[in-house]
């Protein structure tokens, strides 16, 4: 087993999925206050994904992936989605499916649509208000960018 | 699509060394996770199930020992939660302690808590078994200098004990007391402390 855990380490997620920032990961992008910032938001990130109905896990990381800049290392949305059961915001149940195995399909419990509706609407006036904030610092990085001309 | 007998290999040492690190969660529990896992690499493994393809996804979800480590804090620190037992909050806050200066902080206050608290019912209980050699007692020496000693065995030759009875109630309660603020704390101290973590990966 101790060779099969080094080749684990060998290869890391950063090699596999590029240098984009990813949740869960170590600081790999240009700040680590964005890995943070990223981090912080996957549990409304997942919350979301599960709005309009039931998805296993490789499903939600794609729907993460498909819909938003976000890429969720494997490893971290599992447990997470253990503990947001464990919390009784998202339930789960093994279906059967045509693929030869059952799958662990997750949704959202009641209690888990009234805390991701609570969370987008801090997310959305938390963001409103930031956007406020930088607007003027916007503006001077607009007229600061030696691209301006070319736009 | 079929595994190779070396992809069908790698993966079942994982998910046996994944199984080893769960050992502390309930059965149940650990044959869900694991079995979650297993049909998440066999999912993302459908086109190629090359040993390379097999490795690669293995490595997006960390070893064995990182991937059980995330399930395994929040797990202990629920139950530390939810558990009314000594034992089973100071493991949890032990764990705690293991990941954050915080945790350090609340679980050399609950082992002090719960070591005097316990100390205190404990000299309680031996002094009604045996009062003569149980209590609080003030040494005097020669020199003018002076100590306090507690505890049971032989009473010191030149001692005087201080609180005799009252060293029943007093322990008793006292140490209960202790026990229940300190108990109180851990549990505090969790829920307006303790964040479960998005964890760094690999």
């Amino acid at each position: 087993m101790k060779d099969s855990e080094s080749t684990f380490k060998a290869t890391t997620a950063k090699d596999a999925l590029g240098a984009r920032p990813e949740i869960g990961a170590q600081e790999i992008g240009p700040d680590k206050w964005e890995v943070q910032l990223r981090k912080g938001s996957l549990e409304l990130a997942i919350l979301s994904a599960l709005w309009h109905g039931r998805l296993y896990g490789l499903e939600i990381l794609r729907d993460l992936e498909t819909r938003s800049e976000l890429i969720v290392v494997e490893g971290t949305v599992y447990p997470l989605l253990n503990r947001l059961r464990a919390l009784g915001l998202v339930e789960s149940e093994w279906v059967e499916s045509d693929f030869g195995h059952p799958r662990k399909y997750y949704q959202l419990t009641p209690a888990g649509r009234l805390r991701a509706v609570e969370m987008a609407r801090i997310w959305v006036r938390f963001s409103a208000s930031m956007t406020n904030l930088l607007a003027p610092l916007n503006e001077d990085l607009k007229n600061d960018d030696p691209r301006k001309d070319e736009l | 699509m079929t595994f190779t007998a070396e992809s069908q290999k790698i993966i079942e040492e994982y998910l046996v060394a994944l199984r080893k690190q769960l050992r502390e969660l309930i059965d149940d529990d650990v044959n869900d996770i694991v079995e979650e896992i297993r049909f998440h690499i066999v999912d993302k493994s459908s086109d190629d199930a090359s040993p390379e393809i097999v490795l690669a996804t293995l490595t997006a979800l960390g070893t064995p020992e990182e991937l059980a480590g995330r399930y395994r804090t929040d797990e202990l620190m629920r139950r530390a939660q939810s558990s009314r037992s000594p034992v089973t909050r100071l493991q949890s806050l032990f764990h705690w302690a293991t990941l954050s200066m915080a945790g350090v902080i609340v679980f050399a206050i609950s082992v002090i808590g719960y070591c005097l608290g316990g100390g205190l019912v404990i000299a309680g209980v031996l002094k009604i078994l045996n009062p003569h050699n149980t209590g609080l007692w003030k040494t005097h020496y020669p020199d003018g200098s002076w100590s306090l000693g507690a505890g049971s065995g032989s009473q010191p030759g030149h001692g005087k004990e201080l609180l005799g009875w009252w060293l029943v109630p007093i322990g008793l309660i006292l140490g209960s007391v202790l026990l229940l603020l300190t108990f109180q704390f851990g549990d505090w101290c969790l829920r307006r402390f303790w964040r479960p973590r998005v964890p760094r990966s690999a």
